[in-house]
């Protein structure tokens, strides 16, 4: 009995080849396993379809009364011009600069409309560690809204420190030493906390994040934003 | 009582009716009150300190705005909604997603920000130039996919996509990318929380759809102005 119940060595499981008919049958469920699945899947996924006016949106409860429907209607007029005063208040007028940082374009707008796109440098995000690792400098244009504080035609730069440890020089003890003419080109627009836009001696290198933070143009787009944009006007930097 | 006072009495009741102004309709009425509910959005947007997209799927833009200023416009070549399903079922609610404000929007896949970090030498008197390598233009360095979200927080999505005719060419290679979609986009479905809860595809021209890649602000916030 229990000889019988265990296979012995040699012996071999013969799985008879399908007939025709069984074939056929095996061929027509893979198929249909198939359709099935092409019509699962393709009811899988997102499904899109035309925004539909309106949805999602709840109207307010109206009163049925004439009278307290006017006085309805008066309340929302006034309330749509009091937001819609308070929106073009906050909205820039007139001449404003824009500033994409990581594609190096500057736009001088004009009321919603682009007067001008010039080729710029902004900051290269760059990480510069002091020799002695005490100090760090971060190298990022910042992203906000910014005013034209000041406008130096011929302006002197004067060197921070990072510009010393960068190229490897001592610190100056004489502050004059600090003092740089013609670095920063024609003119020099200043924002806050000591950004610029100004000129370069380096104009193969516009178009790529490059400078400490600052903003670089060409000579002929310093000259067009010198000329078309006055002190107190808003830089939007993205 | 002197009957000649009635017919002035009737004229003046008459006069006072003709007088009065209508009642407003309505639909007037609710058009109003959600154009006051997406001003309001909108001051809110404008006094924040993010950056945030306006999608208005009737005048087909799509705008980066700050404080209110217009910083990029974007021309829309369609919009669709979608929403996950599996097997023919939707997942989610696709209503309530207009007229409403989407917070902490982030690119999928996310435009990565190598920094590079440099030693300066040791100081000398004459001075030891660090070498600087000439950095990559935006474009060398943030390749643009050609698919990409903004996920908001909360299951919102834009899909980003340009036009078929700039996309891929070639059948085997449209049919490969065609196939990588709709794998992603059923696993983004099947999943227990779908990925996306509800998904604007917006189409943009292939540089539009660059530049808003390389550009978008990190925590962008979203208004989607509905058609009123």
């Amino acid at each position: 009995m229990h000889e019988a119940m265990t296979p012995h060595r040699g012996v071999s499981i013969v799985i008879k080849a399908p007939g025709r008919k069984s074939r056929v049958g095996l061929t027509a469920v893979g198929l249909a396993l198939v359709a099935l699945a092409m019509f699962a899947g393709r009811g899988t996924g997102y499904a899109y379809g035309p925004p539909a006016l309106q949805s999602g949106l709840a109207a307010p409860d109206l009163p049925t009364d004439p009278q307290a429907t006017r006085k309805l209607q008066a309340k929302l007029v006034a309330q749509n011009k009091q937001f819609g005063a308070a929106l073009q208040k906050l909205a820039p007028s007139g001449t404003y600069v824009v500033v994409d940082q990581t594609q190096n374009r500057l736009y001088v707008m004009n009321d919603d409309k682009i007067v001008r796109t010039a080729v710029c440098s902004a900051g290269s995000g760059m990480v510069l560690k002091s020799s002695s690792g005490s100090k760090k400098w971060v190298f990022d244009t910042p992203r906000g809204v910014f005013k034209v504080r000041n406008k130096i035609a011929n302006p002197i730069w004067k060197k921070p420190d990072w510009a010393f440890a960068e190229e490897g020089k001592t610190l100056p003890t004489n502050p004059e030493d600090r003092f740089e003419s013609g670095t920063l080109g024609k003119y020099a627009l200043y924002l806050e906390d000591g950004y610029m836009i100004h000129g370069t001696l380096y104009t193969r290198l516009l178009g790529r994040s490059v400078t400490h933070g600052c903003i670089r143009l060409g000579p002929e787009d310093l000259q067009a934003v010198w000329d078309a944009v006055p002190i107190g006007t808003s830089v939007y930097i993205f | 009582m002197n009957t000649g006072l009635l017919p002035a009495i009737a004229w003046a009741v008459a006069a006072a009716v003709a007088a009065a102004p209508p009642a407003p309709a309505a639909p007037d009425l609710a058009r109003l009150s959600l154009q006051n509910d997406l001003l309001q959005k909108q001051v809110e947007l404008a006094k924040g300190k993010e950056f945030y997209l306006l999608l208005d799927p009737r005048a087909q833009t799509l705008t980066l705005m700050f404080r209110a200023a217009l910083l990029q416009q974007y021309r829309v070549g369609s919009i669709e909604v979608g929403v996950p399903r599996v097997v023919y079922r939707p997942r989610a609610d696709a209503s309530n997603w207009e007229g409403r404000i989407w917070e902490k929007g982030a690119l999928d896949p996310a435009r990565a920000l190598d920094r590079v970090e440099v030693q300066a030498p040791p100081p000398t008197k004459e001075g030891t130039e660090i070498e600087i390598k000439v950095p990559q233009t935006p474009e060398e360095k943030y390749p643009v996919p050609a698919r990409y979200h903004i996920r908001f927080a909360g299951g919102l999505s834009i899909e980003v996509r340009p036009p078929n005719s700039e996309s891929v060419r070639g059948f085997w290679a449209r049919a490969g990318a065609n196939l990588a979609t709709w794998w992603a986009d059923a696993k983004a479905a099947s999943r227990i929380e779908p990925t996306d809860t509800v998904r604007l595809h917006v189409v943009l021209s292939k540089q539009d759809a660059e530049s808003l890649y390389r550009a978008l602000p990190p925590d962008t916030k979203l208004l989607v102005l509905p058609q009123l």
